[in-house]
């Protein structure tokens, strides 16, 4: 073989024992620093939730407890997490009951201006949201919504729809069609097939579709912000407003509040659920 | 370069892959590794590449034990059924990337992948060093990859079924090509195919494998006509198989009787080839040369190059190929002596 | 396998089943159930967004192009400000999500993977906060460090409250996107490329560089385009973590405008700038991949 060629392969040739142990070590340290970044923030959060008093600049708090949980469970914060569940469910529930039949039809029957129509529930999305959002806020107003629940639903579900719309429709349109032809074959309505082979089969869409949109509305933060100041709380504007006012111990209790129903699906998710859906999740 | 595997082990999870394989192949030798889907062809092949680790065994290049090298160290060069081409490199770039990898000059480079280029046959069409693979025929990507293979002057060539992918026409005519690039070049190389025919022809060594063992190893004369048991025989060819009993008179087929002059006892199968066969109507003797059976032709195909007739015999049935047409009703099976492969029944 | 159920052709095809529905019927039953879910967007989305650029050209109730004057003077160094603070996290996020993902595509660490799915469920706010509370000047990360002698008690450094802490929040949350979409990418590769590409001699770091990153362009370049504009828009980080002193990504701007100064006509045409920012940013990412040849 060509000298020059040998040379160059030697090159390539993968050598000693002390590479792979300086690889191995390597290697640790990324997981150790992965781990760090990681957690950090959120071993912050933790430490702050159950801390009593905390003065800098001690590493670490002085008195630990449950105190803040007692006193929080018990005031505003108890409100906001209450009022928050409450508009998840209503979103919820009016979200799919809006979008499944449309998205039923989408994925099956040929409607006028399809592309269209998924298009508009994305832009939402595709957009700045504040700004729209101080505009919508004076539409509600003026239609007597503005800081009330009604008012704060309807801003949730502008954002919310495109999760169910897209997710159900793809779902839908993944069921063979034949399997609803054998049942009209035998003799079943439309309506009937729909609600005992359509929807059953579509179960882990509509699963999906709950957890992405129930977490978009209990996570919401803006539009909560505009139009549900001042009497409409939610969870996160909670949070929000006992950060900025250092009520530290309040705050990471909220935003530990807040993360829990994600991480339970985390855990959920890893097992069951495509990862179309995990990067849907991204966006919230 | 000489490259040896000594008792190669490969397992998944329940399966092995490679129970404890050992081969020679010989320097400068195209050697073709033959056998069913899942006979661990192909694990072998990508065991000598290092794409995978064994769980015994050891890979010898020479004197050199490679066993714990990366691919990257090995110097192999892999031809792949799929060709593999990068889609967004052009051929020039696909051909010497290897070369780049070892810091050669852009001259030399240039230099090699011309060369290379010129040898595998499509240097001289216009333009072809800037197109994309996704430009180019099947034949002439599996050119290139050949070309990029070949073009690092590697201690092994590997080919992973190269030709299965392209039409019958082009594989018959690529396969000729393959030899003589083959013997031009002088290098190793090792090809795993599914298909007998191709193995035949271009092989200077072919290995029989079946369920991560080698079945036999030679020549392709060796293996196609002194196959060493009932596998082997039926393998290669067309082939068909009975049942019968030797005993010191002969053998008995059913109720049929064959001469028989061999060492075997007891149950046995009688492997011959369809081509090896001739097809009479009844009432033919037998002859000391000629086993002789007699059997009810049920069915009758015609390829092209040869009628293919489904003989019935002793409830088997057998395909017997010959140039004329035989009619449907009795007839007689003649195959001469020495073309029987005679068994002992596992 | 024909479905039984018609001899008729077109009994055959999608959405239609005879005898009983005929075209027209299902066109409006279609339009009728999209109403309501659209009826919600258009009002609460579309003619605000209209809305948007109608008031920005109002000023006490006049026509003017005073509000973008406004703009152009007050508000100028923070659309610099938003856009170098999008483009330095998003090449953060794709430089490193690139050879993370390249590392996790070739040699694999499960635990790593799964590390980096925790951020897609920290909501924006709870990523504000908790970068807060960690790079505050008091804050924990600081404490940490001070105990080791790194920093001095008097004066810690200030990351939250500039705009390194939110680029820091930025990064880490949409770090966990960026590596889901870009491993899914890098999945898609089919492993012979590789394969071939090691055979030749490539290490781990070349085969991400000259196959895994050219093979997954176009879905790396969708998307950096999504993450851009997000991180333009991006509102309750920067609220939390951005500091009292401008400058101000601009939704802090808009927010500001509106709940201080009252002035919906400048915070409408802040706006306005931020949609063409938004869409200008879109349109060209997604031109430059329909351009190229597939």
């Amino acid at each position: 073989m060509d000298a020059r060629l040998r040379a160059g392969s030697a090159f390539l040739a993968l050598p000693s024992p002390g590479r792979t142990v300086a690889r191995a070590t390597l290697r640790m340290t990324g997981v150790l620093v992965a781990i760090f970044v990681i957690f950090a923030p959120l071993s912050s959060l933790v430490i702050w939730s159950f801390t009593r008093t905390w003065h800098w600049p001690h590493p670490f708090p002085q008195a630990m407890g449950f105190f803040y949980w007692r006193k929080v469970l018990e005031g505003d914060l108890f409100r906001a997490l209450q009022s928050g569940l409450l508009i998840a469910v209503i979103v919820t529930v009016l979200t799919l009951l809006l979008t499944v039949p449309l998205a039923y039809l989408l994925a099956r029957y040929p409607v006028p201006f399809k592309a269209a129509i998924l298009l508009v529930f994305l832009l939402p999305h595709a957009f700045p949201q504040l700004p729209v959002f101080v505009n919508a806020t004076t539409l509600l107003y003026r239609a007597h919504l503005a800081a009330s629940l009604s008012g704060v639903v309807l801003i949730h579900m502008v954002g919310a729809l495109v999760y169910a719309v897209w997710t159900m429709t793809a779902v839908f349109r993944s069921i063979p069609e034949s399997l609803e032809e054998a049942a009209w074959n035998l003799g079943a309505s439309r309506l009937k097939t729909f609600f005992t082979v359509a929807l059953p089969l579509a179960t882990p869409g509509l699963v999906a579709s709950t957890l992405l949109v129930f977490l978009y509305s209990f996570d919401e933060f803006t539009g909560t912000l505009l139009v549900g100041s001042p009497f409409v709380l939610t969870l996160p504007v909670y949070m929000y407003r006992t950060s900025v006012g250092y009520e530290l111990q309040v705050a990471s209790i909220a935003a530990l509040l807040l993360m829990l129903p994600g991480i339970a699906l985390l855990v959920v998710l890893e097992r069951y659920l495509k990862s179309e859906y995990l990067s849907m999740f991204g966006r919230i | 370069m000489d490259v040896r595997v000594e008792g190669l082990v490969k397992r998944y999870g329940r399966v092995t892959a490679l129970d404890g394989v050992s081969l020679a192949f010989p320097a400068a030798g195209l050697t073709a590794i033959l056998g069913p889907s899942g006979c661990g062809k192909t694990t072998l092949l990508r065991s000598l590449a290092g794409f995978m680790p064994l769980d015994g065994g050891r890979i010898l290049f020479g004197v050199e034990d490679v066993t714990a090298l990366p691919p990257q160290a090995r110097n192999t060069a892999m031809v792949f059924q799929q060709y593999a081409l990068w889609p967004h490199m052009t051929v020039f770039d696909n051909i010497a990337y290897g070369l780049r990898l070892r810091k050669l000059s852009a001259a030399e480079v240039r230099a090699r992948v011309e060369k290379v280029l010129d040898l595998v046959e499509i240097g001289r069409i216009a333009g072809v060093t800037e197109r994309r693979p996704g430009e180019l025929s099947g034949g002439q990507q599996q050119r290139v990859a050949l070309a990029r293979a070949l073009v690092v002057e590697p201690r092994v060539l590997l080919m992973d079924e190269p030709l299965s992918n392209l039409d019958a026409k082009v594989r018959q005519r690529l396969r000729a090509e393959v030899r003589r690039l083959q013997k031009a070049v002088g290098i190793t190389t090792v090809y795993v195919t599914h298909d007998q025919e191709e193995a035949l022809a271009i092989a200077d060594t072919v290995v029989l494998m079946d369920g991560g063992r080698v079945v036999q190893a030679g020549t392709p004369q060796d293996v196609y006509f002194r196959p060493e048991n009932a596998f082997a025989a039926e393998f290669l060819g067309v082939s068909n198989q009975l049942s019968g009993t030797a005993d010191a008179d002969g053998l008995s087929v059913g109720t049929q009787h064959v001469s028989y002059s061999g060492p075997l006892r007891g149950p046995v199968t009688i492997v011959f080839k369809a081509t090896d066969a001739i097809l009479a109507d009844s009432g033919v003797a037998a002859d000391g040369r000629h086993a002789v059976l007699r059997g009810m032709l049920e069915e009758r195909l015609f390829l092209g190059s040869a009628y293919r007739h489904y003989v019935r015999v002793e409830g088997e049935s057998l395909m017997i190929d010959g140039a004329e047409p035989v009619d449907h009703g009795p007839v007689t099976v003649r195959v001469p002596m020495a073309r029987l492969q005679i068994y002992a029944a596992p | 396998m024909a479905p039984q159920i018609s001899r008729r052709p077109e009994a055959r095809r999608p959405g239609h089943r005879p005898p009983r529905a005929g075209d027209p019927f299902k066109r409006w039953l279609s339009l009728g159930a999209a109403a309501p879910p659209l009826a919600i967007v258009v009002w609460l989305f579309f003619v605000p967004f209209l809305s948007s650029a109608h008031r920005s050209f109002l000023r006490e109730g006049e026509w003017t192009l005073r509000n973008y004057a406004l703009v152009w003077r007050l508000y100028k160094i923070d659309v610099l400000y938003t856009l170098g603070i999008s483009l330095v996290s998003l090449v953060l996020v794709i430089g490193i999500a690139a050879l993370l993902c390249g590392y996790l595509r070739l040699v694999g660490h499960r635990f790593v993977e799964f590390l980096f799915k925790i951020p897609l469920f920290v909501p924006f706010v709870v990523v504000g906060h908790g970068m807060r509370v960690l790079l505050a000047p008091r804050g924990t990360l600081n404490s940490a460090l001070a105990q080791v002698g790194l920093i001095d008690l008097n004066d810690p450094p200030s990351i939250a409250f500039s705009w390194l802490g939110i680029v820091i929040a930025l990064v880490w949350k949409n770090l966990a996107l960026a590596v889901l979409l870009v491993l899914g990418a890098y999945r898609a590769v089919d492993e012979s490329y590789l394969e071939a590409a090691r055979n030749l001699g490539a290490s781990t770091f070349r085969q991400i560089k000259d196959v895994l990153l050219p093979m997954s362009a176009p879905s790396l370049v969708v998307a950096s385009a999504f993450m851009f504009t997000s991180m333009l828009a991006s509102f309750s980080i920067p609220l939390m973590i951005g500091g009292g002193e401008p400058p101000h990504m601009l939704m802090v701007d808009v927010y500001y405008r509106i709940n201080y100064q009252d002035d919906l006509g400048t915070a409408n045409a802040l706006g306005m700038v931020s949609y063409l920012l938004a869409m200008g940013v879109a349109g060209y990412y997604l031109r430059t991949i329909t351009v190229k040849p597939a």
